[in-house]
């Protein structure tokens, strides 16, 4: 009985972080960039979240305007603070998206305060299947992100626009050449990733109704994580890579003599996974040329 | 000709940079003072300004009061109060800041971590402090430090004689957060005295993740006594997410850090269905005693969000000074930190007691000679269980 | 005796480590006469380590061309083990001891560099963003473990209490430690070492052609870069009296890396001069600033650091940058010809660059990886 509410558990955090990693690395696969304001954006829709709940009370309305907003505030950010780096180092570009992700959080903290806000939600009584007692919120999230996985991973394969996205990612001049327009592809991953955030943000809501500036950081770096551990750049890999991370994460805060370091053991598992495959797990070598 | 001037230049403008806060020459802050001067330092923004403001609040009140009295020998005193975010790095700007102010006496910082610099900074200008919220047990370690609330380790020991007691062969759970001092603090000493027939589920978290507890939830689910000593924050946060897992005829109990829970914005304590409860110094809900005009008094000036028993210890706290000033007859408004903190520590070290303490339970409140307080602490039901 | 190994670099090019040598010394004679207050003491010493923090992280980031976001872990390291090694040795010295200070800063040192090298090896034998990835993860390990240590070893979450060096002369060590740190770094850049780890930062293919042991001298930087990390944390424990492993985060980490940033990457005396700038402001602006206006600060900071670098590296500002070049302002004529024109950011517009790429190219089937790594910022002049 343990062992499968911890694996529901792990399952429902896990699918958190790869929909976030998912954002990450789609970002850094077409644009070949780290979005470091990427959990930023999670912080961004959970405020919209809160601030429409209060006024309309009804959630599915919240989250809607939420993705919608963190659509906007995604592509805006990329217009403005990205787009004219293209073409210079990527250190410059990292540490534009360090200081985008510090004006979001300060902006965020002007508007709201830098007390933690609560956002109600209605009470929904737990599942019971046998001696199984599970949250209902916990299934949501559950279901929620696998569909959303599939979905996009439809998306990518089926679609001209997934398909325009995953030329970009292979090879930037080509696909130009093709006559795709690298630059609105570009415009559409950040404005995904950022929607994929937003949904993030209801769910981690969801689990702990408890929002901050800070609130997408720790989630963002643990799903940055996630997608270095499953091979940035791959879409499958952000999701093995989330999925395990939310695993270890639930079974480490089962077992007390390890629980105190399930942070130190989750960055530990990615180092060691560099070390043992750089690419990470899913991810492609790229070879080096002059 | 050229390279000589821009060397130059730019020697002088870095050193008139460098100078221009150099504020030379030692002298006595104190020399002129027209009032007794108290500082302060703790959360006035930011996530616990909960505690922060009511402390803020709760000398103020103890202050003007006894100015509005005559003060002691006709010298007034006066609050100097500065924000450290719950931040201990700020600690030193602000404990400098308030000493180049004339700060003779203070109430340290109002959070654990920042009293800790608190206590190093202090102890070097033997300046006498006497927090009203600081529970950690290093924060009295220097003999110049006193605290008003009880210290972790005796909140931890309290707590395990209280299960100890009431919970012999039973299973209760414990959810704490380990990398906290305060929470840690609290556990290592309740561990350590809790009676070997009490069988414990201990969960724990960390910083980095404060906000969602499904696995520590699923393993306290069949305890019906569950030990938190943690904040307010994460143990709202818990009791949602534990809502319908929980047994509804559980009980969460926790230390003074639950001060506040039911007035956190948008968490409704009703809604809940197990008994919160608390172990605490002071009794929000008196309806006679001194406690009572404190609370009357409080909420006319500043309402009744911010009041807890940080409140009514800073207030505490400022009358304790008064009456250790008063018994050591102290006349010289420009004495420097450092003599009264001799005169204070010889007072409080020689048998001074501290009478009508809004906070205890009435009785005359007491130190030992490690600066912690002997008082009488009160088991207090925030939120019944729903019945 | 050559105490300074400049190089082809003028004196003028080090203006402020030689006004931090006239500061140390007219310090050093205030507080010997008149005395200092305290809380100029304090920030004295809070400036140096950010001026070394900086520093060190410099060697890094500007002139190795990596990027460490752990930068706080090290610092946290040297903090910690330092800081324990002078409380163990404290009886035996005695208070107040120069050798224990001097010794427990060499071993923090030392330690966080072991640990640079343990994090380096397999780190920067890759190419890319690791570095970034694998010192993000280990500062965060290290905050983490130091937090949940016990009460008797590393202090736990109250954090670790070191000994009360006598505050009137810790700040004369600090300046030592800061000019020493200087005279490293300076002379290692511009040192045969220092050059190879530039020309690895401009062309990691054609420095390995050339002979250079990339990987020897990766680890060079990145180790004398932690050895000097691990120093300032040593200092900061005694400057504070107390370690807190919960201020070397992520956070942290990002805040030295912004100084380095605004005082120009690639620039010693820009890191020197917007370290002691950007902790004195921020000393006095907490001050003024409380409460939630100090919000605004951070504020600022994110619109100046973004700006700063969109201006500086656009491609399509290139042309206004040169326009308006400050340090072409100040005297044209000691402008070096080779960095006037830089227009390797127009080359990326060239439609044959593309086939030409694929000339070059071994693998043939992505194009764009490597191409913006070459018109990185320019070295320390």
């Amino acid at each position: 009985m343990e062992i499968i509410t911890t694996l529901i558990n792990g399952l429902s955090i896990g699918g958190i972080y790869a929909m976030i990693a998912l954002g990450y690395t789609m970002v850094y696969g077409i644009a070949k960039m780290l979005n470091f304001a990427h959990g930023d954006i999670i912080m961004v829709g959970g405020y919209t979240i809160y601030v429409f709940m209060n006024i309309t009370g009804h959630p599915l309305i919240a989250v809607a305007v939420a993705v919608v907003f963190c659509v906007l505030i995604g592509v805006t950010i990329e217009k403005v603070a990205y787009k004219p780096l293209r073409g210079a180092s990527p250190l410059a570009v990292l540490i534009t998206a360090i200081g985008v992700s510090y004006l979001l959080q300060s902006l965020a903290q002007i508007i709201f305060g830098s007390a933690p806000k609560m956002v109600q939600f209605p009470d929904i009584k737990p599942i019971q299947i046998g001696s199984l007692k599970i949250q209902v919120y916990t299934l949501i999230t559950l279901v929620a992100s696998i569909i959303v996985m599939v979905l996009l991973t439809l998306f990518v394969k089926y679609t001209n626009i997934g398909r325009a996205m995953l030329a970009t990612s292979e090879d930037r001049s080509a696909t130009e050449l093709m006559g795709i327009n690298v630059n609105s592809v570009i415009t559409i991953t950040f404005a995904i990733g950022s929607a994929l955030a937003a949904l993030a943000g209801l769910f981690y809501l969801l689990k702990a109704p408890n929002i901050s500036n800070t609130f997408g950081s720790m989630p963002g770096i643990k799903a940055f994580t996630a997608a270095v551990i499953g091979g940035i750049g791959s879409i499958p890999g952000a999701m093995l890579g989330g999925i395990l991370l939310g695993m270890v994460e639930a079974i480490s805060y089962n077992i007390p003599a390890i629980a105190p370091y399930t942070d130190a053991i989750e960055f530990l598992i990615l180092i060691v996974i560099l070390l043992v495959k750089p690419a990470g797990i899913l991810g492609k070598r790229r070879r080096e040329k002059v | 000709m050229k390279k000589i001037i821009r060397i130059v230049s730019f020697v002088v403008s870095l050193l008139l940079v460098l100078t221009c806060f150099a504020g030379c020459g030692k002298k006595s802050y104190t020399a002129d003072n027209k009032e007794f001067i108290i500082g302060l330092s703790g959360p006035l923004t930011g996530a616990a300004a909960i505690y922060g403001i009511g402390v803020k609040n709760g000398a103020t009140l103890a202050v003007d009061e006894i100015n509005a009295n005559g003060g002691l020998n006709g010298i007034k005193f006066k609050l100097e109060a500065t924000d450290d975010m719950h931040d201990s790095t700020k600690v030193a700007t602000n404990y400098s800041s308030l000493l180049e102010k004339g700060m003779q006496v203070s109430l340290g910082c109002v959070t654990s971590a920042p009293c800790a610099e608190w206590t190093n900074l202090s102890y070097d200008d033997n300046l006498f402090f006497i927090t009203p919220s600081a529970s950690n047990d290093d924060v009295p370690k220097y003999e110049n430090g006193y605290q008003m609330c009880f210290a972790d380790g005796n909140q931890g020991k309290a707590a395990a004689e209280y299960v100890s007691k009431n919970f012999a062969g039973e299973t209760i759970g414990v959810f704490y957060k380990s990398d906290d001092n305060y929470s840690n603090g609290i556990f290592e000493q309740f561990k350590a005295n809790i009676s070997k027939d009490v069988k414990l589920v201990e969960t724990v978290f960390t910083s980095a993740n404060e906000t969602s507890f499904d696995s520590q939830i699923q393993q306290l689910k069949n305890c019906k006594f569950i030990f938190m000593p943690i904040y307010y924050t994460p143990a709202s946060l818990f009791m949602t997410q534990a809502k319908g897992i929980i047994a509804d005829d559980a009980v969460y109990y926790g230390c003074d850090g639950f001060d506040g829970i039911d007035s956190i914005e948008g968490f409704d304590i009703k809604s809940v269905p197990q008994q919160v409860s608390m172990l605490s110094h002071f009794d929000s809900k008196a309806t006679e005693g001194v406690a009572a005009e404190f609370i009357k008094k409080y909420t006319d000036k500043f309402g009744a969000d911010t009041l807890n028993q940080f409140a009514a210890s800073a207030y505490d706290c400022v009358y304790a000074i008064y009456q250790a000033m008063k018994k050591a007859n102290v006349d010289d408004v420009t004495i420097s930190a450092s003599d009264l903190c001799d005169i204070l520590t010889e007072t409080f070290q020689g048998g001074f007691k501290f009478k009508n303490a809004v906070t205890g339970a009435g009785d005359d409140v007491s130190w030992d000679k490690n600066g912690y307080v002997n008082k009488t602490a009160i088991k207090f039901i925030i939120k019944d269980a729903n019945k | 005796m050559k105490i300074f190994h400049f190089g082809r670099k003028s004196l003028s090019h080090y203006y402020s480590t030689f006004a931090i040598i006239i500061a140390a010394i007219v310090f050093f004679v205030l507080s010997i006469s008149i005395g200092l207050e305290k809380s100029t003491i304090f920030l004295l010493e809070k400036v140096i380590i950010a001026v070394i923090l900086a520093v060190s992280l410099n060697l890094v980031v500007g002139f190795l061309g990596e990027l460490s976001l752990g930068h706080a872990g090290f610092m946290c390291l040297g903090a910690y083990l330092g800081g324990k090694f002078a409380t163990i040795v404290e009886p035996t010295l005695g208070k107040d001891s120069p050798l224990n200070l001097v010794l427990s800063i060499l071993i923090g040192g030392a330690v966080a560099a072991i640990f640079g090298l343990v994090i380096g090896l397999p780190a920067l034998r890759l190419k890319g963003d690791y570095l970034a990835i694998v010192t993000l993860g280990f500062g965060e390990i290290v905050k983490s473990v130091f937090q949940n240590t016990t009460r008797e070893s590393f202090g736990g979450a109250l954090g670790l209490e070191t000994p009360r060096f006598n505050k009137d002369y810790l700040f004369i060590y600090c300046f030592g430690a800061l000019i020493i740190s200087l005279w490293v770094s300076i002379n290692l850049i511009n040192s045969k070492h220092g050059r190879a780890i530039t020309s690895i930062r401009d062309n990691e293919i054609a420095a390995r052609a050339t002979g250079i042991n990339v990987t020897k001298y990766k680890l060079l930087a990145f180790t004398v870069s932690s050895f000097f990390a691990g120093v300032a944390g040593v200092l900061y424990s005694f400057s504070n009296y107390n370690v807190q492993s919960s201020k070397f985060g992520y956070n942290y980490s990002i805040e030295i890396l912004v100084m380095v940033v605004l005082g120009g990457i690639g620039s010693i005396n820009g890191s020197i001069i917007a370290a002691a700038l950007i902790t004195f402001i921020n000393t006095e602006l907490a001050q003024i600033l409380t409460g939630n206006l100090a919000v605004l600060q951070n504020l600022f900071y994110a619109i100046i650091l973004i700006v700063i670098v969109i201006y500086g590296n656009s491609p399509a500002l290139a042309g206004i940058r040169e326009k308006y070049d400050p340090s072409k302002l100040f005297d044209k004529k000691r402008k070096d010809p080779s960095t006037i024109k830089k227009d390797d950011a127009k080359w990326n517009k060239i439609p044959t660059k593309i086939a030409m790429d694929e000339l070059l190219s071994v693998d043939v089937s992505n194009s764009d990886d490597n191409e913006n790594d070459t018109n990185n910022t320019k070295g320390g002049n």
